[in-house]
């Protein structure tokens, strides 16, 4: 088969995880002005941005050449849990006929799960089959690694560009030299050195700014529809953690909940005193990550929602709640098809500043 | 030579000036329509105020508003920041208890809360034009009455209409329904401006508490009608600062202070011959990929001063790596301005 998927966060792992089961990877192009020209064009006008993104994405993906799609539904009431549906219709209306492959809840329909599966696996054993999916994971840890410490140091760079470009550089070793789990392992250790051996100019440890990014997960990972906020952030000198990376995202998917670190269940534990049941999207995880920062010492947090995407508007709704009983200060940013970010560079500016002065500055 | 800091504030509909004493005393001030040309605007001024004050000496520059990169370029800024952050620091300047700030400007409006002479939160409209200064413009026009006059109006009335504030498009049909019915211009103008602060509330005060004092500033503040109608939703008097108008560019000035006294450097300014300089800015599309940026390049007495908007940074970096071994500090504001 011809696999296409959603562009999300750091690519390296889908591409992966589809050519072990031999299949080719049609990569999705990085989000562009075209996609989302696409993706508007083709979608209803009230549907969220990720929604759009993606149908551009499949577009985008279809006309290169793939056959089919493979994607995730949702747990929830979220619309984007029965999206795959409206984009089915949408790209036969257009002529193409991909097969669409949707990874729910397991919980919710397990054999649907594994048929779904058995698509994918098509004639590879079931051992096998288990060896590479473990084998992808720790890929998709590795490569989160990597990126979460490029993501703190970069705000302390010296020459503009260098961690962009070191990042990429591992990014190709991984893709190229990470066969097995041990050279994965070995090219996480050379990215790593590559990164602490970038020149950076760090300020004592109680002058650095540490900023939580949290939100709906599709514009917390993907940097081109977020105005790559989190490099935006470096630039202004804080350094940068989002809430979910495909790491995680697989942790509290798969993790049975009494592995409470690992499957997310503190993060709702947290939030209970705000919201005690689930409305279908990231929300609890969300309020619950913006404690969890608070206590691990962030200096603030930056909420990023799709415009009028319902479980964010329930955070941002409670956000200054939160805000004043933990005593951290909160930016919420609501994201659209607009190119032009002046606005909330504004925001942001003024935003960090804000920590600055708290900082003592 | 009379000794001054400089503050540029560039917004949307106007562009305002002002030279303030290293004492803190005002010594021009200079409010100007910014008629979408930001550059002669600024230009204008700047000749403007050498002109009324010719044995100036400028000691430090800083600019703000939505055109500050564009600006601060022009006259080599020693400090180009948002406008939040220099409204702050000039109403905490005046009123160092002040809580609470209302600024409603021409196309933004925003909220901000002081705590112990900090900025602890603060909210800028989010999606539509119904609070701010611009609608207030447009319905004055549509009525036929003076801007100016616009807030005198309305405290003649008594009773207020009830007027939709949430949109543009509602308020404007709503008001022609009350006009139909046969109330006042004055009823109406004054359920307009009680619409206004009840929407800007609603939008930027929302799930806040507001403390006094309050102090509301920006153009509109010199809208007595607006002032009234907040006195009224809060329940409280509200200061309106004596240069409300002028508040973004005073901070920005007295930020400027702050830099060159804590860098102890001369300031970057470029001199008030820049006036008969070429100042060129132009923009091209990029075409390396799908994205096609808008690259914004500026060319100052022939060279290329400085370079902005492409996503992936490919034009930025080109101009920064050229000039990062001979300035670094120079390279610093270009990264600010390269995001």
């Amino acid at each position: 088969m011809k696999i296409t998927y959603p562009h999300m966060g750091n690519q390296i792992f889908y591409k992966k995880l589809v050519e072990a089961f031999g299949h080719e990877a049609i990569e999705p192009p990085t989000p562009t002005q075209r996609t989302i020209d696409l993706g508007v064009k083709y979608s209803p006008e009230f549907a969220c941005f990720p929604y759009k993104i993606l149908m551009g994405t499949y577009i985008e993906g279809l006309e290169n050449g793939a056959d089919t799609i493979v994607t995730s539904g949702g747990s929830g009431p979220c619309r984007a849990g029965l999206y795959y549906e409206i984009h089915k219709k949408t790209l036969e209306n257009l002529g193409y006929n991909p097969e669409i492959i949707v990874f729910d809840d397991f919980g919710r329909s397990p054999q649907t799960f594994i048929d779904n599966f058995k698509k994918i696996k098509g004639k590879t054993s079931w051992c096998k089959a288990f060896r590479i999916i473990h084998q992808t994971y720790i890929l998709a840890q590795s490569a989160d690694n990597i990126q979460k410490r490029m993501e703190i140091l970069r705000a302390y760079e010296v020459e503009k560009g260098s961690f962009n470009k070191a990042f990429n550089e591992i990014m190709e070793d991984f893709d190229k030299n990470g066969t097995s789990i041990s050279r994965i392992k070995e090219c996480e250790k050379r990215g790593m050195e590559k990164l602490n051996n970038i020149k950076v100019e760090m300020p004592a440890k109680k002058d650095r700014i540490k900023v939580g990014i949290v939100g709906e997960i599709y514009v917390v990972m993907e940097n081109s529809v977020n105005m790559n906020i989190a490099e935006v952030l470096n630039l202004l000198g804080c350094e940068v953690s989002r809430s979910l990376y495909i790491s995680d995202w697989i942790d509290h998917s798969v993790t049975p909940k009494i592995f409470k670190k690992k499957s997310g269940q503190y993060l709702l534990d947290n939030c209970k005193q705000y919201l005690d049941i689930q409305i279908g999207g990231h929300e609890c995880h969300n309020m619950g990550n913006i404690i969890d920062y608070k206590q691990q010492g962030y200096d603030g947090i930056v909420h990023l929602m799709p415009f009028a995407c319902l479980p964010e508007l329930v955070t941002q709704t409670l956000i200054p709640r939160i805000s004043a009983d933990y005593d951290i200060p909160i930016l919420s940013l609501s994201l659209d098809e607009q190119t032009g970010i002046a606005n909330n560079q504004t925001r942001i500016e003024a935003f960090v500043d804000l920590l600055k002065k708290n900082k003592g500055e | 030579m009379i000794n001054a800091y400089l503050g540029v504030d560039v917004g949307s509909v106007s562009t305002n000036i002002i030279a303030m004493s290293p004492e803190g005393e005002l010594l021009s001030n200079k409010y100007m329509r910014t008629n979408g040309q930001p550059l002669v605007c600024v230009k204008e001024g700047i000749k403007l105020l050498k002109e009324e004050i010719p044995n100036i000496n400028i000691l430090g520059v800083g600019t703000t508003g939505s055109g500050r990169q564009l600006a601060g370029i022009l006259l080599g800024a020693d400090v180009i920041k948002n406008e939040i952050t220099a409204h702050a620091t000039a109403t905490i300047h005046y009123y160092p208890d002040v809580s609470t700030i209302f600024e409603i400007g021409g196309q933004d409006s925003k909220i901000i809360f002081i705590k112990n002479k900090c900025v602890v939160d603060f909210a800028m409209n989010t999606v539509c034009a119904a609070g701010t200064g611009s609608f207030l413009d447009h319905q004055a026009e549509r009525l036929k009455v003076p801007i100016e006059e616009f807030g005198e109006l309305s405290l003649t009335a008594d009773e207020a209409a009830r007027i939709a504030g949430r949109c543009t498009v509602f308020a404007e049909s709503d008001m022609i329904a009350k006009q139909q019915f046969g109330f006042s211009k004055a009823e109406i103008i004054k359920g307009l401006c009680e619409a206004l602060v009840r929407n800007y509330i609603n939008n930027l005060g929302r799930g806040h508490e507001l403390k006094p004092p309050f102090v509301f500033q920006g153009g509109v503040a010199a809208n007595i009608g607006i002032v009234k109608a907040f006195e009224k939703e809060v329940g409280q008097p509200v200061i309106v600062p004596k240069h409300h108008g002028v508040m973004g560019a005073i901070g920005i000035s007295l930020l400027a202070k702050k830099e060159i006294e804590k860098s102890g450097k001369p300031t970057n300014f470029r001199g008030f011959e820049l006036t008969d300089k070429e100042f060129s800015p132009r923009t091209f599309m990029c075409d390396g990929c799908a994205n096609n940026c808008e690259v914004i390049e500026v060319e100052y007495d022939g060279k290329i001063s400085a370079r902005w908007g492409d996503k992936c940074g490919k034009w930025t970096n080109a101009l920064t790596s050229a000039t990062s071994k001979t300035n670094t500090k120079n390279n610093k504001d270009k990264e600010l301005v390269g995001v």
